[in-house]
C-alpha cells in the first residue's frame, strides 16, 4: 500500500513539475522582453543570464509609442478590424440561420462551400488579389483588408454559430410568425439574442485573427499612414535596428491589446475553441 | 408555415452577401491565378502565354519547391507525433486537478496563441540571437563556457528553430482541443475501467483514447491545415534560408512573385499549393473516416 502510494506521489510530482516547466516556457519569453524593455540596450548585452532593472527606463515606452507610430497604426487596425468583425458576424449569422433553420435544397452544399474557407490557405490569394483588387482601386485602402478578412473568417464564424442555432427549438420562430412578425424583425430581435454566446465567441475569434494578421496587410497596403499595428515592430527593426530596448518596448505595446482582450474574454475564447474542436 | 421556412427571396438575401464576398476575395482570385500561371509575366510589362511550361518546370526542375513541401511535411510530423502527445498528456493531467488550477494553466498555455505572429517572431529572433539571446546565455550557464550559436542562421539548427517557434505558438490550441475532448469523456467510463482493475495507463490507452478518436482525428486534420498555412513566422525570421533549408511553400510562392519578379511562375506554385492543401486535407479526413468505422 505504501509502495503504491509513494509511486503515485512520485508520479504526481513529475506531472506537476512538467506542468510548471511548460508554463514557464510559455511565459518566460514574455517576462524577458518586458524586463529588458525597461532597461538600457547595453544591459541586454551584459554577461549575466537575467538582470532586473535598477533604474527603470520608462522613457523607452514613450519613444516606442511615438516613433513606432503606435497611435496611427492602432487607429487603422481598429477601423479595419471592427468593420471586418461586424460584417463577418452579421453575414455568418445570416448564412448559419438559412442553412440550419430553413429548409431548401442546397443548404448542405452552401455550408460545405463556406467551410472551404478554412482549407484554402490565404497565401494563394495574395498574388492574384494584388492584381484583382487593383482593378477596383482597392489596393492601399482599408477595404483591401476588410474584404478578405471577412471572406476568410466567415467559415469558422458560420460553423460556430450554426452549431448553436441547431440546438434552439424551432418553436421559437413559429410563435413569432403566428403573431405576424417578419424575418427582418425575428432574426435580430429573437434569434440573435438566443445565439449570442456563439456570436460573441465567433466575434472574439475573428477579432484576434484579424488584429494579428500581417501578410495581407504587408501585401496590400503601401502607404505608411494606412498600415496596421504589427508594422510598428517592423518599423523598428528597420530604422532602429540596434536599439533593442525600444524595440522590446514596442513589442510589449503591440502585444498588449490582444492580451487584454484575451484576459477579459478568455472564457468565451476557450468556449469557441471547444465548439471548433467538437465540430471539427 | 412550411412556406415561411423555404421562402426563396429570404434565403437568397441571407446567403448571397456572404457567398459573394467569398467568391470575390477567394474564388475569382484563384481563377486569376490559374490564368497567370499559364504566362511568363514578370509582374509588369508584356507577357506571353506559355501553356503548362511553369508547371513542368516546377514539378521537374525546382528542388526548392520540393524542399518546401518536405518542410511542411516535417512540420506536420513533428506536430502530430511530438506536440500532440505532450499536449494530450498535459490535458490529461489538467483534467484531474481542481477546476481553478486547470483554468489557470490553460490560460497561461494559451497566451502565445493570441499574440501577433510579428510579436512572436521578433520575440524568438531575439531569444535566439547569437550575441545577446537568452537561449545561448542559458546554455552557457549549463555548459560552463560561452555559447555562440546562430540558431536561425546555421543550417543544422535553422529548421528546428523555426519549427520550435511554430509549435510554441500552436501548443495552447492543441492542449485546449484535447482538454475539451477529455471533458466529454463520461466519468462512468473511467470508473468502470478502474473497477475492472485497469491502471491509469491502461485506462487511457484502452478506454479513453478510443473514445476520443473523433476529436483526435479532428485535431490531426487541423494540424495538417495549419502546417500548410504556416508562412509569416518563416517569412519574418529566416526568409526560407539559409539557402532554401527552411523554405515553406507559402513563403516560396510569395518570394517568387514579389521578390524574384516571376509572377507567372509564382501563380503556378499557388495553384499547385491549392491542390496540395485541399487534396491532403481530404485524404487525411478520408483516412480517419474509414479507420474510425473500423473502431
Amino acid at each position: 500500500m505504501t509502495k503504491a502510494f509513494s509511486r503515485k506521489a512520485i508520479g504526481k510530482t513529475v506531472l506537476y513539475s512538467l506542468l510548471t516547466v511548460l508554463a514557464v516556457l510559455q511565459l518566460f519569453p514574455l517576462v524577458w522582453v518586458f524586463n529588458y524593455s525597461i532597461q538600457k540596450t547595453g544591459d541586454l548585452f551584459g554577461p549575466e543570464f537575467f538582470s532586473l532593472p535598477v533604474h527603470p527606463q520608462w522613457n523607452n515606452y514613450v519613444r516606442a509609442f511615438v516613433d513606432g507610430k503606435i497611435l496611427t497604426y492602432s487607429i487603422n487596425s481598429l477601423i479595419i478590424v471592427v468593420s471586418a468583425v461586424a460584417i463577418t458576424s452579421v453575414l455568418s449569422f445570416c448564412i448559419a440561420y438559412a442553412c440550419t433553420r430553413m429548409s431548401w435544397k442546397f443548404r448542405t452544399a452552401v455550408l460545405a462551400f463556406v467551410s472551404l474557407g478554412m482549407v484554402i490557405p490565404i497565401h494563394v490569394t495574395l498574388l492574384p488579389n494584388f492584381i484583382w483588387f487593383g482593378m477596383f482601386g482597392l489596393i492601399d485602402t482599408h477595404l483591401s483588408l476588410i474584404i478578405p478578412y471577412v471572406a476568410f473568417q466567415l467559415s469558422f464564424s458560420t460553423l460556430v454559430i450554426s452549431a448553436q442555432l441547431q440546438s434552439l427549438p424551432l418553436a421559437m420562430e413559429e410563435s413569432a410568425f403566428m403573431d405576424g412578425a417578419a424575418y427582418r424583425t425575428i432574426l435580430p430581435r429573437i434569434i440573435a439574442p438566443m445565439a449570442a454566446p456563439a456570436i460573441v465567441t465567433a466575434m472574439i475569434s475573428s477579432f484576434l485573427s484579424d488584429w494579428n494578421e500581417f501578410i495581407m496587410a504587408n501585401t496590400y497596403l503601401a502607404s505608411d499612414d494606412r498600415r496596421t499595428l504589427p508594422f510598428s515592430i517592423i518599423r523598428f527593426q528597420g530604422q532602429y535596428a540596434s536599439d533593442y530596448a525600444v524595440q522590446f518596448a514596442c513589442m510589449v505595446l503591440v502585444a498588449l491589446p490582444a492580451l487584454l482582450i484575451f484576459f477579459l474574454f478568455s472564457k468565451w475564447i476557450m468556449a469557441g475553441v471547444s465548439a471548433g474542436a467538437v465540430k471539427g | 408555415m412550411k412556406r415561411l421556412f423555404n421562402n426563396r427571396p429570404v434565403i437568397a438575401a441571407l446567403v448571397l452577401p456572404g457567398i459573394l464576398v467569398m467568391v470575390f476575395a477567394m474564388i475569382i482570385p484563384i481563377g486569376f491565378s490559374l490564368y497567370y500561371s499559364l504566362t511568363d509575366w514578370a509582374g509588369i510589362g508584356k507577357y506571353h502565354m506559355v501553356g503548362i511550361q511553369n508547371y513542368v518546370d516546377i514539378l521537374t526542375n525546382d528542388s526548392t519547391f520540393w524542399r518546401s513541401l518536405f518542410n511542411v511535411f516535417v512540420l506536420i510530423v513533428v506536430t502530430i507525433f511530438i506536440q500532440n502527445p505532450v499536449a494530450f498528456a498535459l490535458a490529461a493531467v489538467l483534467a484531474h486537478v481542481s477546476h481553478r488550477l486547470s483554468r489557470f494553466f490553460r490560460t497561461i498555455y494559451f497566451i502565445p496563441a493570441v499574440l501577433s505572429v510579428v510579436v512572436i517572431t521578433a520575440l524568438w529572433s531575439n531569444i535566439m540571437n547569437p550575441s545577446f539571446g537568452i537561449l545561448n546565455k542559458f546554455l552557457a550557464l549549463v555548459a560552463g563556457q560561452p555559447v555562440n550559436i546562430s540558431w536561425l542562421g546555421k543550417p543544422a539548427t535553422a529548421l528546428g528553430s523555426v519549427i520550435w517557434i511554430i509549435i510554441w505558438q500552436g501548443f495552447g490550441w492543441a492542449l485546449l482541443f484535447f482538454y475539451t475532448g477529455l471533458m466529454t469523456v463520461p466519468a462512468e467510463l473511467e470508473e468502470a475501467a478502474k473497477i475492472d482493475g485497469a491502471g491509469p495507463w491502461m485506462t487511457y490507452t484502452r478506454v479513453i483514447l478510443p473514445f476520443m478518436f473523433p476529436i483526435i482525428s479532428a485535431v490531426v486534420v487541423i494540424d495538417v491545415i495549419s502546417s500548410l498555412k504556416q508562412m509569416e513566422i518563416i517569412f519574418l525570421s529566416t526568409g526560407g534560408g539559409p539557402g532554401d533549408l527552411t523554405q515553406f511553400t507559402a513563403v516560396y510562392l510569395y518570394q517568387k512573385a514579389f521578390v524574384a519578379s516571376q509572377y507567372g511562375y509564382g501563380n503556378g506554385l499557388s495553384i499547385l499549393f491549392v491542390f496540395v492543401a485541399v487534396g491532403l486535407t481530404l485524404i487525411v479526413q478520408r483516412l480517419f473516416k474509414t479507420e474510425g468505422a473500423v473502431e
